[in-house]
């Protein structure tokens, strides 16, 4: 600790901190312009600088300079003042006095030091600034003469994106922020450029002009994308979402989202938002009453028993699973409930349930920078869950955390510095997993293992598995895999991360047993920065598990309820949030049995392909107009509440399933407290007392070691290897209604290897017909230095299940 | 006591001391008022090469105390901001001129318009196209 004084205050702290931080710390503000507190110092601006008794002479950017003991600062002498004020003068030398037209005005850095310093005439005169204004990209407007220089852009998105698409280029007055060979703007539009810029130089397009900052409230919520679980702050106005507004000190993220939870919020006050309840008359979708539609539906269930069925989205709040289990389960009378496919959560329902005694992971996200070495399966954990690859990046790049990196194609994280990547050959992941396993247990890196259950039949059953007799099968090279067991093993602290999900059919029950296996032979359980993270698709799929929204005794799964549907044997379908004709494998399957089913109710915010096929269509809410909690991917519990009223005549599937279970004679839960308070997984967490940053549900491990099939995976001769696989621009299928997100990937694509385009004479860009066994689709070809040779690659947002029904490695031809 | 006569002759000298002056009353609408320069009546949008000049910056709505200004930014094909909606609800307004002291751009101004009256409550919502600044 190092003691000084700042405005003749005494200040303690640590010797590692800036003056700058000090001050804040004592409760002094120093004004700022270049400097934020997750990225590294930088000093552009000098809207900092303060006098410092023993450097007399100069004046000292505060934020850059460190403290030293007895150090005695003077943060606004005459001297100071002056000199900021000369600063402003000279930034607003140049730049364009746009204030009345500008996004940012309300909300501008530039702006209010302007007005604090009474910076109200110039002494100086010069031109203005005459950049050529960059509208080339949907979602971010780039106006240079706004600029102020202060890096913070180039810097986010070198420090915490990793994505480097933004730099200084020339020289002198001439300085200005620009892209690759100063053309359009080509990155991953997560906006952190846009939040951190302290002017409006770097604004949102989708939210241009449509309201003043002063005139939004402001309301904090959940993401409602994916399982990482960030909090956002919707910027409502006339009772609908305009737009995502930063914060930099909420939640573990420090406000960071990604491009699906900053620009993809538009599904919320969307105009296609389902109006009112649709029932199946004569063949068509009608508008009809909500007191109709409900009484319709009660009538079908009624006494329906095993005959009904259904299917949620994990993006319903736990407490609206909660009623429509006990809607199936109790006055249904059916076990037959199930989400994500039946085989999404199958890691932690059946993987983790067994190997570790609870179907959970152990391990937070914010483990990932405690940890000495991260274990990622998969590349794709940074397009599934961007916000935890930030920080994978702020990982390996400021704490040197080791990552190495099990995938079948390459990826943003493997550029990483020092990442290593193990190419594997498509689907044999378990097989290597189990490799390192048994380099574990042979070369006795698992002592302390011996006494857990199961590890007498782990090793003899993985003798199959000795790294030399699966290299060929992984296409991975044994000394490869045995380095990486070594250098896993060696690591004091190690984290093991994969993601699970609809588009990742290879990551099951087996390959969680294998990831758990390796955790608990090197025993890097129960330790801080260490374990195990199961990275789940959507932003309540843990809750959905926790809530048991999985079949009961003798129900039936999501597969085996389609099938059901096809021979007659479930005749009520209820679909909640689910839209399985494009997201589960097999669209030709899922569609005939949507059209077999005799009654299919669905419950959507929009006219879904799905709803489409329905007899009756209940529209409900969103999750900025609903009160309940979500459960993270890491078991953090987080509260929502009404950002908004109901969008049209939608209820909130709470009242939907409540007044169903009345109607059906039984007694619901009244409020979401009394839901939440059923929920045994959450017995220590009090749904009052949930505050902003959530609170964890407790994981306790019993750990026991499971040995895991390794199913082969044939690639037909002469074929490619079809993998499927999330973008990063989209999350399930909800993302489509959100204009950002679709303005950055609009529609489906085929990544192919160099090697595969060039023997097909495939130029990028081009149609070209995917072909399966399956069925056929025209995608766009993207020629990709990631993909391997043989490998290909596409995003199942938008019906690849027209070629894929669920394998782990598709075979298919694909031709001009 | 005082004469209690004085009180009502005092009275009668003031009523016949108007009789010989130029009278107050105004024979309206014949005869029309004389508005004073800065007199605050309706509103009218200033235009500019043959556009409002208004910005919808929305400081006007924001400073007015009734409430009774609607702007509505829209993007021009030049990727400019202009009041694609610009109301004032005249029922509302306190003519207070605090709108016209917000505008950064000189954009709105109070003309001597004082007849207001009308019979129905929508026609005293004055939309941009009314608001235009007449030449
Ligand atoms: S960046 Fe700030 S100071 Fe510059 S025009 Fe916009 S609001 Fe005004
Ligand atoms: S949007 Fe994200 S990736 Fe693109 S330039 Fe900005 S920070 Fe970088
Ligand atoms: S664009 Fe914004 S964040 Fe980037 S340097 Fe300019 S002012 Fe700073
Ligand atoms: S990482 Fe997931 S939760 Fe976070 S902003 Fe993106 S989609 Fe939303
Ligand atoms: S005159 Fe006053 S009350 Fe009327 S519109 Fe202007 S600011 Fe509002
Ligand atoms: S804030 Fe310190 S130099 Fe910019």
């Amino acid at each position: 600790m190092v003691t000084l004084t700042i405005d003749d205050k005494q200040v303690q702290v640590e010797k590692d901190a800036t003056i700058y931080e000090a001050a804040k710390a004592a409760g002094i503000n120093i004004p700022i312009l270049c400097h934020d507190k997750k990225l590294k110092p930088f000093g552009a601006c000098r809207m900092c600088l303060v006098e410092v008794e023993q450097m007399k002479g100069r004046l000292i950017p505060a934020c850059t300079t460190p403290v030293t003991e007895g150090m005695i600062v003077r943060s606004s002498t005459p001297p100071v003042e002056k000199a900021r004020k000369l600063v402003l003068e000279l930034l607003l030398l140049n730049h364009p006095l746009d204030c009345p037209v500008c996004d940012k005005g309300g909300d501008c850095d530039l702006q209010n030091l302007a007005y604090d310093h009474k910076v109200n005439v110039n002494r100086l005169n010069d031109e203005k600034f005459h950049h050529v204004i960059d509208y080339n990209n949907p979602l971010i407007e780039r106006d240079q003469n706004r600029c102020v220089l202060c890096g913070k852009c180039v810097r986010i998105c070198d420090e915490i994106v990793s994505r480097g698409a933004l730099t200084f280029i020339s020289r002198g007055i001439e300085t200005k922020i620009g892209t690759e060979f100063d053309g359009p703007l080509s990155c991953e539009f997560c906006g952190s450029c846009i939040s951190v810029c302290p002017v409006g130089a770097l604004l949102a397009r989708p939210f241009k002009f449509k309201s003043r900052f002063w005139a939004l409230q402001k309301k904090t919520s959940v993401c409602g994308y994916c399982g990482t679980g960030c909090s956002v702050t919707l910027g409502v106005k006339d009772n609908k979402v305009l737009t995502t507004v930063y914060d930099e000190n909420q939640g573990f993220h420090n406000g960071q989202l990604c491009v699906r939870g900053r620009f993809g919020y538009q599904f919320i006050s969307s105009d296609k938002r389902l109006k009112s309840p649709l029932i199946r008359k004569n063949g068509q979708l009608v508008e009809a009453g909500w007191d109709e539609a409900l009484e319709l539906v009660a009538n079908r269930l009624k006494g329906a028993g095993a005959s009904a069925a259904a299917l949620a989205t994990p993006r319903m709040t736990n407490e609206e699973l909660v009623l429509l289990k006990q809607l199936m389960t109790q006055q249904v009378g059916s076990a037959n409930i199930d989400h994500s496919a039946g085989y999404a959560h199958a890691a932690l329902t059946e993987g983790l349930a067994k190997s570790f005694g609870v179907a959970a992971a152990p391990s937070s996200i914010l483990d990932i920078q405690k940890s000495d070495l991260l274990l990622v399966i998969k590349s794709d954990a940074y397009e599934t869950h961007p916000v935890v690859g930030f920080e994978i990046n702020l990982a390996v790049k400021n704490k040197g955390v080791d990552l190495q990196i099990l995938s079948d194609k390459r990826g943003k994280l493997g550029k990483l510095p020092k990442a290593n990547t193990l190419l594997h050959k498509p689907g044999s992941e378990v097989a290597l997993l189990n490799a390192i396993a048994k380099v574990l247990i042979d070369e006795n890196l698992a002592g302390a293992a011996a006494s857990v259950t199961g590890y007498a039949e782990l090793a003899a059953g993985l003798a199959a598995f000795a790294p030399e007799q699966v290299a060929a099968q992984c296409g991975v090279s044994a000394d490869a895999i045995k380095q990486l067991a070594r250098t896993y093993a060696a690591a004091e602290k190690a984290l093991i991360v994969f993601p699970v999900g609809l588009a990742y059919p290879a990551h099951t029950a087996q390959l969680a047993h294998a990831a758990a296996n390796l955790a608990i032979l090197a025993g890097k359980l129960g330790k801080e920065g260490s374990g195990l993270l199961v990275l789940q698709e959507k932003n309540n799929s843990q809750g959905a598990v926790d809530v048991g929204f999985v079949p009961g005794n003798g129900g039936m799964t999501a597969q085996q309820i389609l099938d059901g549907c096809l021979s007659g044997s479930i005749k009520t379908l209820l679909v909640a949030g689910e839209n399985p004709v494009v997201s589960y494998p097999g669209q030709s399957k899922v569609k005939d049995a949507l059209q077999k089913v005799d009654f299919l109710v669905v419950a959507d915010l929009f006219l879904t392909e799905t709803a489409q096929q329905a007899d009756v269509v209940l529209p409900v809410c969103s999750y900025a107009e609903k009160e309940g909690t979500y459960t993270a991917t890491d078991r953090r519990v987080q509260k929502v509440t009404p950002a908004i009223p109901a969008v049209g005549q939608s209820r909130t599937e709470f009242t939907v399933y409540g007044d169903l279970i009345r109607a059906l004679g039984g007694q619901a839960p009244t409020t979401p407290a009394d839901a939440f308070a059923q929920i045994p997984a959450y017995a220590g967490i009090e749904y009052a007392a949930l505050a902003d940053d959530g609170a964890f549900a407790p994981v306790a491990v019993k750990p026991a070691l499971v040995l895991p099939v390794a199913a082969a995976t044939q690639v037909e001769a002469g074929k490619i290897a079809l993998l499927t696989g999330a973008a990063l621009y989209h999350c399930g299928t909800m993302s489509h209604y959100g204009e950002g997100t679709v303005a950055a990937c609009p529609e489906g694509y085929l990544e192919l290897s160099y090697a595969d385009a060039a023997r097909l004479q495939i130029a990028d860009g081009v149609e070209v017909t995917v072909a399966s066994n399956e069925g056929s689709i025209t995608l766009q070809a993207r020629i990709s230095l990631r993909m391997p040779e043989g490998v290909a690659f596409a995003p199942y947002h938008f019906a690849i299940n027209q070629v894929w029904s669920g394998a782990v490695v598709t075979s298919v031809t694909v031709s001009k | 006591m005082p004469n209690p006569i004085t009180p009502i002759m005092q009275g009668m000298k003031i009523t016949l001391g108007h009789l010989f002056k130029k009278p107050i009353t105004l024979m309206y609408p014949e005869e029309r008022p004389k508005v004073a320069e800065r007199f605050r009546g309706l509103h009218a949008l200033k235009v500019s090469h043959d556009k409002a000049k208004c910005v919808a910056c929305y400081l006007c709505p924001t400073v007015c105390p009734a409430k009774c200004i609607t702007v509505e930014a829209g993007e021009d094909a030049n990727h400019d901001k202009y009041a694609a909606r610009y109301e004032i609800d005249i029922l509302r307004c306190i003519f207070c001129g605090y709108c016209v002291e917000a505008c950064p751009v000189d954009a709105l101004k109070m003309t001597g318009e004082f007849e207001l009256a009308n019979y129905r409550r929508e026609d005293f919502v004055f939309t941009k196209e009314r608001l235009l600044e007449k030449k």
